[in-house]
């Protein structure tokens, strides 16, 4: 194609084209600010609460502390509890999240492209662990925790928490499954691969930006996860997670709720996952299963 | 072609495969009867006799119900039949058999591992809570049937799987393999499904039907459906309107909602309330039931449900859209995206509760007072007015991002040559968003929604921490009637209720968006 020709008229020393480009700039700029200030204003608040002094608490709200102190941090990190717990809960987490990608992917890879009988009832198999609040079972998981002998430890958070990680893994995981080309399948089994190799070599792979989504989403949920940590933890204090941890900082200082020891302790816990999630979230890449059918 | 009825020559190897197959699966049934037999709560109701304490008889149906339960009962026997038919098939000789008796045997070892792994780790961790050393004949004795097990289970199928083509014969068709694996695959969840969804939900049932306090010692008894009655009487009757002057008009209220008599002196006294109140014409047809709050929260569930995941499935995208563009900084955007997602429930739910203080120290009355919106701080917590509403911004704001991050996820999978090609063809961004965009999205958008949806209703913590009892949720009341009311058995029907209710809503659900095909 031919240069096309310069138009006589221009405005800022721009053509209207590269004008039109920069006025959607900066209207994609002014909508990603929009949501970074819906997202975040809270969390801001919450950050300059940590900062604030008990008094503050009471007095008519203020955008910046009056009298910025550390106390509350200090109060957070002192006797190292807090600090076992962030380590419990990064142990917990991963483990939990590891366990429902492998056997998530490996119920998805199942429901989502092999043939057998009672392909959909197994999949409202896997839903209905969704289907009941988590206050149901809780009675039930106690016996079946003690019976383990995992309770007061961080297996009894491993073994319960894939109720809720795995229905989503799962379900999100078939979907994506579901999505690939079958030509994949057909080039691997021409290739001799077996079904399992197809499934490990080929189109795992494939489904990166899924796992990494899933794994995160599961990693979060089981962070942020307190009523089965709490039950099953709270009376072993080295086995708490973060959630139990602060949520027992409550009555050491005085008779009101510590708000303001309980925001620094968000900021600890949140700034490692907003860490984990820069960490991976390129990992999101584009185009893969695009490229996997033309190539 | 072979078939498995014409192969004369069976070697010895298999009969003694499909005989240890065989006593396998019977002894694995005998070994269950043996440990109901031989159960300590089973033994006490067994030898329970009426002596001088003037407790009630135990039901040893619900002693076996409570330790045992069906699923696991029926799970074991079903398979250990399992053994038992492989092996008496095996001695065909017929190739597909050979096959699932492999998969038996491999979880038959997985399983009796796992099991001694938990053997293990309850002598030590038992030993090193009393700082006691660790008795290592007490522990060879607790493993050893279970080693044993596992040997054997590895070692058949070991020969299994370097023999199965010299020793068994027949074809086997590609439908049969991808059963096969599909359902080895499916094993680990299958198991976990069991052991933390399936057996707890079993024994809420269980109790449900029973008079159960909640840590209290007394002895259970079965009522029967005695709970459900309960929750689920509703009665119908005509109630006229308060009238302060007789045959004037209807009284009404501040807001202009009419007045309506009570139901019965007698039917009050029953138990009954009014739920609803609907007008016909001077009169009013009041729906009444005899658990007025738990009917409350359903019904306030359900409002917070339909409002919160429509806007949260708006907000998602826009978020994922926006993300999803091409500009500076995109990675940092995609973790700020996640910030409100990542902070754990009981803590947000508490910093809105500090943004949303009822005076000018709350951030959000102050912003409205300086912008001269309200003339007074609202009561966003504690005014049933703005309860839900508030109730559905917060949950909004939390639970957006992960609606955004599984959009964004599916927006990935979209080919961008399709955009390439709908811009050669002039097509402007709005047609591309509905003509590309949407339809490629929507398995994605259909599983984040049914998640989403599932998820409110059964919001637990935002509502615990904002509204305590003042406002109740499906699962809030749930659990106030358990924790604060003790009631066991009562709370476990609520529960089951809940989850009939949520199940027929999800199985209606997952077919309008059509994502099984």
């Amino acid at each position: 194609m031919s240069q096309p020709a310069r138009p006589a008229s221009t405005l800022f020393g721009m053509t209207p084209k590269e004008l039109r480009r920069k006025l959607q700039q900066a209207l994609l700029y002014a909508l990603v600010i929009l949501v970074a200030v819906y997202a975040l204003f809270p969390f801001y608040w919450a950050f300059v609460t940590s900062f604030k002094t008990e008094n503050e608490m009471f007095q008519t709200a203020s955008y910046l502390p009056r009298n910025p102190t550390l106390q509350n941090y200090q109060y957070v990190f002192s006797g190292g509890s807090f600090l076992l717990a962030l380590r419990n809960s990064a142990l917990v987490s991963s483990a939990a999240s590891i366990f429902a990608l492998v056997a998530g992917s490996f119920a998805a890879y199942a429901l989502g492209r092999l043939r057998f009988r009672g392909r959909v009832a197994l999949l409202y198999v896997v839903l209905s662990m969704t289907m009941f609040p988590a206050i149901s079972i809780l009675s039930g998981l106690y016996t079946i925790v003690r019976q383990l002998g995992f309770f007061g430890t961080g297996l009894s958070l491993l073994v319960t928490y894939p109720v809720f990680t795995l229905p989503f893994t799962v379900w999100v995981l078939t979907s994506f499954f579901k999505g690939l080309p079958a030509e994949i399948e057909q080039a691997a089994t021409v290739d001799g691969c077996t079904p399992f190799q197809t499934f490990r070599l080929i189109l795992l792979p494939l489904t990166a930006p899924a796992l990494v989504t899933t794994g995160l989403l599961a990693f979060v949920q089981s962070w942020n996860e307190y009523l089965f940590a709490l039950n099953f933890t709270a009376t072993n204090p080295s086995a708490q997670t973060v959630p139990v941890a602060i949520a027992l900082f409550s009555g050491e200082f005085s008779e009101q709720e510590p708000i303001a020891e309980i925001m620094a302790a968000a900021m600890v816990v949140t700034i490692p996952l907003v860490l984990l999630v820069l960490a991976f979230q390129n990992r999101i890449v584009a185009g893969l299963t695009a490229g996997a059918v033309k190539g | 072609m072979q078939t498995s009825s014409q192969s004369p020559q069976r070697s010895p190897s298999v009969a003694l495969l499909s005989a240890a197959m065989i006593l396998i699966g019977l002894l694995g049934i005998l070994f269950f009867f043996a440990a109901v037999a031989n159960d300590e709560a089973i033994q006490y109701v067994l030898n329970w006799s009426p002596g001088d304490s003037d407790e009630q008889t135990p039901s040893l149906l619900l002693v076996y119900l409570e330790r045992f339960g069906i699923i696991v009962s029926v799970l074991i026997i079903a398979a250990g039949l399992f053994f038992v038919v492989i092996g008496w098939r095996l001695r065909a000789g017929g190739i597909r058999m050979a096959y699932w008796a492999r998969i038996a045997l491999l979880w038959l070892g997985i399983g009796a591992g796992a099991f001694i792994a938990l053997e293990i780790f309850n002598i030590l961790n038992t030993a090193a809570m009393d700082r006691e050393a660790v008795d290592f004949s007490a522990l060879v004795s607790a493993i050893a049937p279970a080693l044993l097990v596992m040997l054997i289970g590895f070692a058949l199928w070991y020969w299994l799987n370097n023999n199965i083509d010299q020793a068994f014969s027949g074809d086997d068709s590609l439908l049969g393999r991808e059963t096969r694996l599909a359902w080895n695959l499916l094993i680990p969840t299958l198991t976990i499904f069991v052991l933390v969804a399936a057996r707890p939900l079993e024994q809420t049932f269980i109790r449900s039907l029973t008079d159960k306090r909640f840590a209290g010692s007394a002895v259970p008894q079965f009522v029967g459906l005695e709970n459900y009655a309960n929750l689920l009487t509703f009665r119908l009757d005509t109630v006229p309107c308060r009238k302060s002057v007789t045959d004037g008009p209807c009284d009404t209220r501040a807001n202009g909602s009419v007045r309506w008599e009570s139901i019965d002196r007698e039917l009050l006294r029953e138990g009954y309330r009014t739920i609803f109140n609907i007008r016909l014409g001077d009169q009013s047809l009041a729906i009444s039931g005899l658990d007025d709050d738990f009917i409350e929260a359903i019904y306030t569930t359900v409002i917070f449900t339909i409002i919160s995941v429509a806007g949260e499935l708006l907000i998602g995208l826009f978020m994922a859209l926006v993300v999803n563009s091409n500009f500076r900084g995109r990675g940092a955007m995609r973790a700020v995206m996640l910030v409100p997602w990542a902070i754990p429930t009981v803590i947000s739910a508490r910093l809105w509760e500090l943004m949303l203080k009822d005076t000018s120290a709350g951030i959000f009355n102050k912003i409205l007072l300086d912008l001269g919106a309200i003339d007074a701080p609202l009561a966003w917590l504690s005014d049933p007015a703005l309860q839900i509403p508030t109730a559905i911004i917060v949950d909004v704001w939390k639970t957006a991002p992960f609606m955004a991050l599984l959009l964004l996820a599916g927006l990935q999978t979209i080919p961008s040559d399709l955009y390439e090609a709908a811009s050669v063809d002039g097509a402007n961004p709005v047609r591309r968003f509905f003509s590309i965009t949407l339809p490629l999205l929507r398995p994605a958008i259909a599983i984040a929604l049914i998640f989403r949806t599932l998820d409110a209703l059964r919001v637990f913590d935002l509502f615990n921490v904002l509204f305590g009892r003042q406002q109740l949720s499906m699962a809030t009341y749930n659990f106030e009637t358990l924790v604060s009311n003790q009631q066991d058995g009562y709370a476990s029907a609520i529960s089951v209720i809940i989850f009939i209710f949520i199940s027929i809503f999800a199985f209606i659900y997952v077919r309008l968006l059509n994502v099984e095909s």
